[in-house]
């Protein structure tokens, strides 16, 4: 296994203590959408727990000086902050997958077609949704720490994406030629959110 | 580097924020000795600690651990074990979870063993870390450290808030851990009586500075305690007293042993104990504090530090 493979799963044991309250969540947005579109089911999921789970780590590191554990483990600092990514993504992945089974039976339920391109098409839009929001997320917290930036860290993301759909009047449809260009955009988001995150990392605030 | 050292610091200097820097600390363990780090609170242990371990860069100086210099590969990080004095894990962990989660880091991680000490220690694999108590956080720690077979503990106030019942016991912990000949202790404390049984080696660290390195003989025998009249412990002699500490009736200080013979006799003279050193060369923060009857010792100069 890799540092970074390491470290994720860290993150995961990290979080695992506090399961419930992440089931909890994830149970309350399927409630809220569940009589809605099942389309916005997978981007609501990924933008309202998926950036709340990938950044938990942050929070319990807070409290419980993990910053201490990360210096002492035989682990480079660079493996430490891709970790965190590492486990990021793959919050997205287990969300993701959850959220489109779910979206899946509600769509047969309510007799409404959903597969194929609209399910590319949810799907492209979810990443982009988690890029945006983890890499504007975790510089900050790894600059700042989780309790002194979290608020303005929860809700930035929020934010952007909240101005972009509304100034460019995104839709579903309206975004579908963009859709080639969001995984590789949001590829390219993570990636320099962890490069601008490892300068960051040299002048974090302790 | 030298691979009959468990660490040394040779002249190392960093400034913690405007208000505090360590300055020219040079220090050194060779390897299967504990060594006791001496110094009120705020003389800058954990620091050097920090240091030593590679937390907190250094602005000049040197640092060896363990046959690399510091920074060195990470992997030196499997031969150390660290215990500071509070817990660095998740508190909603328990203690099965710890080892779940910090295995995969240590190649030389023995479950086994990690369930007889927590055994040993009286430690619940069922408890979580938040209700451990001080005494059974700082076990754990040093149950984790041991799992890996480090070869270097590093402990940082584990004492600090336990019982004597407690602080016996780990005094065993470590007595065991040193009977593997290539086994080092680096521990720091401001309880002296800690170090009564297991120090070999003592560093006094005041304000920053190594105020005085070597074997614990050799630091009981550097210093010895005056006490005389209000006015029979002046500087007139020559010797220079550390600590002074005066009342209307009665003066006592420390002065370096060599000086001792300088004040007149009147004065009585005796072997300090451990904490008697500490409490007077230590005297400096006090005075900062408002005592105001304190002289602390000056630096020495590199020379004196052994």
């Amino acid at each position: 296994m890799t540092a970074i493979a390491r470290m994720a799963l860290l993150d995961l044991r990290t979080v695992a203590p506090y399961r419930r309250q992440g089931l909890v969540l994830f149970g309350l947005v399927v409630l809220l959408f569940a009589n809605r579109s099942a389309v916005v089911l997978v981007p609501a999921l990924v933008l309202l727990v998926t950036s709340q789970i990938a950044a938990y780590p942050f929070l319990v590191s807070d409290k419980a000086g993990l910053e201490t554990l990360y210096a002492v483990l035989p682990l480079p600092r660079r493996s430490v902050l891709y970790g965190h990514y590492a486990w990021a993504v793959g919050c997205f992945l287990a969300t993701a997958a959850a959220g489109t089974a779910l979206a899946v039976v509600f769509a047969r339920v309510e007799a409404v077609p959903f597969g194929g391109r609209t399910l590319l098409n949810v799907l492209a839009v979810s990443w982009a949704l988690f890029a945006v929001s983890v890499a504007i997320q975790f510089p900050l917290f790894i600059r700042f720490g989780y309790s002194r930036i979290s608020v303005l860290g929860t809700t930035l993301p929020l934010a952007v994406v909240t101005l972009a759909v509304v100034r460019l009047r995104l839709t579903l449809t309206s975004i579908e030629a963009w859709v080639p260009l969001l995984w590789p955009a949001g590829v390219a988001a993570i990636v320099i959110s962890a490069t601008v995150a490892m300068t960051a990392d040299h002048r974090r605030v302790r | 580097m030298s691979s009959d050292l468990a660490f040394a610091l040779r002249g190392v200097s960093t400034a913690v924020g405007s208000n505090f820097a360590l300055r020219d600390v040079s220090f050194q363990l060779p390897t299967g000795y504990v060594m006791g780090l001496i110094g009120a609170n705020g003389a800058g242990k954990t620091t050097t600690i920090r240091c030593l371990l590679g937390m907190r860069p250094v602005e000049t100086g040197e640092i060896e651990l363990l046959g690399h210099r510091v920074p060195g590969p990470v992997s030196l990080r499997q031969d150390v074990g660290v215990v500071l004095d509070h817990t660095y894990l998740v508190g909603d962990w328990r203690l099965a979870e710890v080892e779940r989660a910090l295995r995969p880091f240590y190649d030389r991680w023995d479950g086994a063993r990690y369930r007889q000490l927590l055994d040993e220690f009286g430690l619940d694999l069922l408890a979580k870390v938040k209700d451990l108590s001080r005494g059974m956080a700082v076990k754990l720690m040093i149950t984790v450290a041991l799992s890996h077979h480090a070869r270097l503990l590093v402990l940082d106030e584990p004492t600090s808030g336990l019982d004597p019942v407690t602080r016996d016991e780990l005094s065993g912990i470590i007595g065991d851990f040193l009977i593997d000949e290539g086994h080092s202790v680096l521990f720091s404390t401001h309880i002296t009586s800690d170090l009564d049984h297991i120090g070999d080696y003592l560093t006094l660290i005041h304000d920053g500075r190594i105020v005085r390195t070597g074997t614990k003989d050799e630091i009981l025998e550097a210093y010895r305690v005056v006490r005389g009249g209000p006015h029979d412990l002046t500087e007139s002699a020559g010797a220079h007293l550390i600590g002074v500490r005066r009342t209307s009736t009665a003066a006592q200080a420390l002065v370096r042993t060599e000086e001792a013979g300088l004040l007149g006799g009147d004065v009585l003279v005796e072997a300090p104990t451990l904490e008697e050193i500490a409490v007077h060369v230590g005297a400096g923060s006090q005075s900062r504090r408002g005592a105001g009857r304190h002289q602390p010792e000056p630096s020495l100069s590199t020379g004196e530090i052994k």
